[in-house]
This record gives C-alpha cells, structure tokens and sequence, in this order.
C-alpha cells in the first residue's frame, strides 16, 4: 500500500464540509457548559443547601463516566422520557423532531459543565477574600459582586484550563459520529471509505484537528495576555 | 448621626466584642486605638456588616437595625450609607482607577455613566490623581492605591467612611500623603471612624478617642482627655508602648 498525497489533499478539502457542524458541537458544548459549569460551582462554594448535594453527585458522576456513555445516555433515554411524557400530557411533540445533533448539544453540554465547574470553582476560590468584600462594602448585593468583580477575575484566572477544556470538548466532539451525526471525523469515513483510503483520511482530519488546537491555543493566549494585563501592569 | 448600642461578636469561644456602645455624631471623626486583637477591625466589620455581630443595635441616620435579626434590604442599606478604606486596600484589580471609583456610583446608586464619570474624575483630582485615571492597580504604588480607595468611599457620599488602620500595610515615606488626603476630607465635615497606629495623626484630626482592649471600650474621650490625661491604667500603658518616640527623638 502507497500513500497517495494528493488524495489527502482532496480529503482535507473535503473534510472543511463537516467543520460547521464539529465547531457548533465545540461551541454549544462550550457555552452552555460554562454557563452550567459557573452555576454548578456557586452552587458548591456557597453550600446551598440541596443543590450543593445535586451538584456534588453531578459532577462526579459525569466525571466519572466517559464523554460517550453521556452521549448515548442522552440518545436512548431522553426520546423514552420525552415520549413518555407527550403521551401522558397529549403533546404534539415527540422525540422524533429533535434533530440528531440537538442530542450531541445536549449530552456534550452537560459533559462540558461538570469539567467546567471544577476549572470555574478553582477560579473563583483564587480570587481574593478582600474583593467581595470591598464589593459589599460599596452597597453591592452578593449577585453583583459575582457578575461584576469576582466573576471576571475568576475566568481570566482560569483562562489556561478553560482552553483546555475547550480542545478536550473539540476532539471530544468526534463522538457524535456514533449516532450519525456528519462533523469531522464521520466526513472522513465517508471520504476514505468511496475510496479505501483511510489512512490518508484520517491523517486529513488529524492535521485538521491540530490546526484547530492551535488557533484555539493561540486564542487564548491573546485573550490571556489582555486579560490579564492589570497582573503585570501591563508594563512587560 | 451613629448609633451602635451592646454589639457583641465572638469567634468560637472568644469573645472579640462584648456589648460595644458608640455614638458618633454627623461630621465628627473618631478615632479607635487599642493593642492588637482588641477587636478594632471586627468592630468597624460589623458596622457594615462585613461580619456578623452575635447582638446589638446600629442606627445610622434614619435606619435602625436589629443585627441579630437584620433583613436583606436592611444589610444592604446599611453598607449603601457606610463605605470602608481597608488596610490592604482591596481595589477592584481588573478595572482602572477610573472604574474603581464610578463602580459604586453606576451599578449600586444607578448614577448615568456621564455623571459618574465626572463625579469620579472629581474625586480622584481630590486625592491628587487626575493624572492617574487610566492605571491599574498593580500600576500605582501602594499609597496611590489607598488613595484610590479612599475616593472610592468618598465618591458614594455615605453617612459614615471606615477607615481600618489605612496606612498600616504603607511603605514609611507614603504614610504621609495618604494621611494627608485623610486629613484633607477630615476637614470637609465628612463623618468617620478611624482605627489607626499613627498618634500624632490621632491627635491632629479625631474629635473623639476610642481606646479599646479585650473587646470592650476602655476609655473615650476628646483628644487632650485621653492622650494627656488619661484615666485609665491600660489607656497610659498603652500609650507609653506606642509614643516611645518622644524619648528618642532629637
Ligand atoms: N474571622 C475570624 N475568625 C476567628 N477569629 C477571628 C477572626 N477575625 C478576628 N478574629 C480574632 O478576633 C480578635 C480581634 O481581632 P481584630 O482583627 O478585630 O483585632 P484588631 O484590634 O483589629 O487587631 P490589629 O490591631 O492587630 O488589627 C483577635 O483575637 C483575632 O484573632
Ligand atoms: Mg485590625
């Protein structure tokens, strides 16, 4: 068997079809994780009763678990729950109306705010005691004090992991071939497989990934480096 | 005026306040001395409730509250007529100078961003940093920062500013313009409660001296009663502690 170049260059081409779908997996997963994820952490450092516990159980268990067992958790049983309850409450919906990626959105989101909530609770416990407090102190209620000053400190602390984060939920994001859904990777299959070029496919989609990886890691060292400006003063 | 009647606060089994009475009354600067872990800085807390007190009462102009049993809203007006300098001086690290002041102004009293702005620039030209409205905390020395601080508690135009020992975490050579601009404000009428190390800082702008040990109120009294002729015997050694200076200064 020859490697055949200039097939992986067709396949790279290709494979730039199924790169929407792999970024709105990454993106979705992403935001709604952060979004659970911060919820999640506040709910834990400031031990609300009963969420605390829920928040607790969540985030070991989805930590616990791998990315693809949520997936098709979510595949398999939220049609069941969701049918179960239109047939008892007479809805027009049904299971079969959410597109198969709305599926991927859901398990992946749920999968980003458990890892989330620990990059985002680290974040939050850095940020110094003496900055909420000096939020109290000017007349701040408790959820201003977290939007406006600890909030912002806690993500540009956060910011290498949060990265990390987001390129384990983009290769993550491979997963969602399993139940049909066309990012990159199942782009790949389809290429390789009209052809029997695999080897050559996969390599495509594997320098597609990288460069992806670097602009997100790039990104997010530009993001840092402003971010985080008041740190070193800015004079470096 | 500022009322604080029988504030009691323990940590665990130590008992840091026990049953604290204070007036102050509207444009008077009182001043707290007392030895380390005498409960100044948990005093000035509760006030704003930063900490809880186990008990007691606080009025502040019109407000009055139970501190045992306090409302939301009543904690929260309570910290919208105080503001408070904090020794390590606590500026909001990822906004300027500039957004430290108008913070308090735009998000808790609603204030327009155009008139917080000028308000703000206003204060910071008082403390002497017109020039410095665009830095980061990290980029200004420690006394530019506390000075920050203190525009920012002077900009919201509370009832009252607490001040914990501002000048305690200062290089020597920036105590002094940091006490000036104290000073400076001291004069304006605006109400404050001091605690601070600095005796001849004391003497200079208090109205009114608080001496404090073991979480009681040892001894008050105008300025003159309790430096020159203090009554009691730990108010004189504590006093001969903290001035030694006089006995070695040429
Ligand atoms: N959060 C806390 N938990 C437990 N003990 C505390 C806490 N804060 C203060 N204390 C204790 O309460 C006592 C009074 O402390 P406080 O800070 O009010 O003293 P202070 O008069 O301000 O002292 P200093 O001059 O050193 O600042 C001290 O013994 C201190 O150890
Ligand atoms: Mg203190």
């Amino acid at each position: 068997m020859t490697l055949d170049p200039s097939f992986m260059w067709t396949a790279f081409l290709s494979l730039f079809k199924a790169l929407p779908t792999t970024l709105m997996i990454t993106f979705v997963s992403v935001i709604c994780g952060l979004f659970i994820g911060t919820v999640v952490a506040l709910c834990r450092i400031y031990r609300i009763p009963g969420l605390s516990q829920l928040s607790t159980a969540y985030v070991t268990f989805i930590r616990g678990t791998p990315m693809l067992m949520h997936l098709l958790i979510i595949y398999f049983g939220l049609p069941i729950l969701i049918d179960s309850l239109a047939a008892k409450w007479e809805w027009s919906f049904t299971s079969a109306s959410i597109p198969l990626i709305g599926f991927v959105f859901i398990a992946f989101s749920i999968t980003a705010g458990a890892y989330m909530s620990e990059v985002v609770r680290a974040g939050i416990v850095a940020v110094d005691r003496g900055q909420i407090e000096a939020a109290h102190s000017i007349g701040m209620t408790t959820p201003q004090a977290l939007r406006r000053i600890v909030l912002p400190q806690a993500l540009a602390v956060s910011l290498p992991n949060l990265s990390n984060s987001v390129i384990g939920m983009l290769h993550g994001s491979t997963l969602a071939y399993t139940i049909s859904v066309v990012e990159i990777n199942a782009q790949a299959l389809v290429v390789a497989a009209n052809n029997w070029k695999y080897f050559e496919a996969y390599i495509a989609a594997a320098v597609l990934f990288w460069g992806l990886t670097l602009l997100i890691e790039r990104g997010s060292g530009w993001l840092e480096k402003r971010l985080n400006a008041y740190h070193r003063g800015g004079v470096m | 005026m500022i009322q604080l009647e029988q504030i009691s606060k323990s940590f665990g089994k130590q008992e840091v306040l026990q049953s604290i009475d204070l007036q102050v009354k509207k444009g008077e600067v009182v001043v707290i001395l007392g030895p380390s872990g005498s409960g100044k800085t948990t005093l000035l807390r509760c006030i704003n409730y930063l900490e809880k007190p186990d008990a007691g009462q606080i009025t502040i102009g019109d407000l009055k509250v139970d501190t045992k049993h306090p409302t939301k809203k009543e904690i929260h007006a309570l910290r919208q007529q105080t503001a408070m300098v904090f020794q390590q001086y606590n500026l909001f690290k990822h906004k300027t100078a500039l957004e430290n002041v108008m913070e308090g102004l735009t998000i808790v009293r609603k204030m327009p961003k155009d008139k917080a702005r000028t308000i703000s620039i206003q204060v910071l030209e008082k403390v002497g940093l017109g020039n410095k409205l665009d830095h980061y905390p990290v980029q200004l020395s420690g006394g530019q920062q506390q000075r920050v601080g203190i525009a920012r508690a002077l900009a919201l135009n509370p009832e009252v500013i607490l001040f914990d020992e501002p000048t305690s975490a200062l290089d020597p050579e920036l105590v002094g313009e940091v006490l000036s601009v104290i000073r400076k404000i001291a004069k304006e009428g605006i109400t404050m409660i001091v605690v601070t190390h600095e005796m001849d800082f004391a003497r200079d702008v208090a109205n009114h001296v608080v001496f404090m040990d073991g979480g009681l109120v040892v001894e008050e009294g105008t300025p003159e009663e309790i430096f020159q002729r203090p009554k009691e015997e730990r108010t004189r050694q504590f006093l001969s502690r903290i001035t030694p200076q006089a006995t070695y200064s040429i």
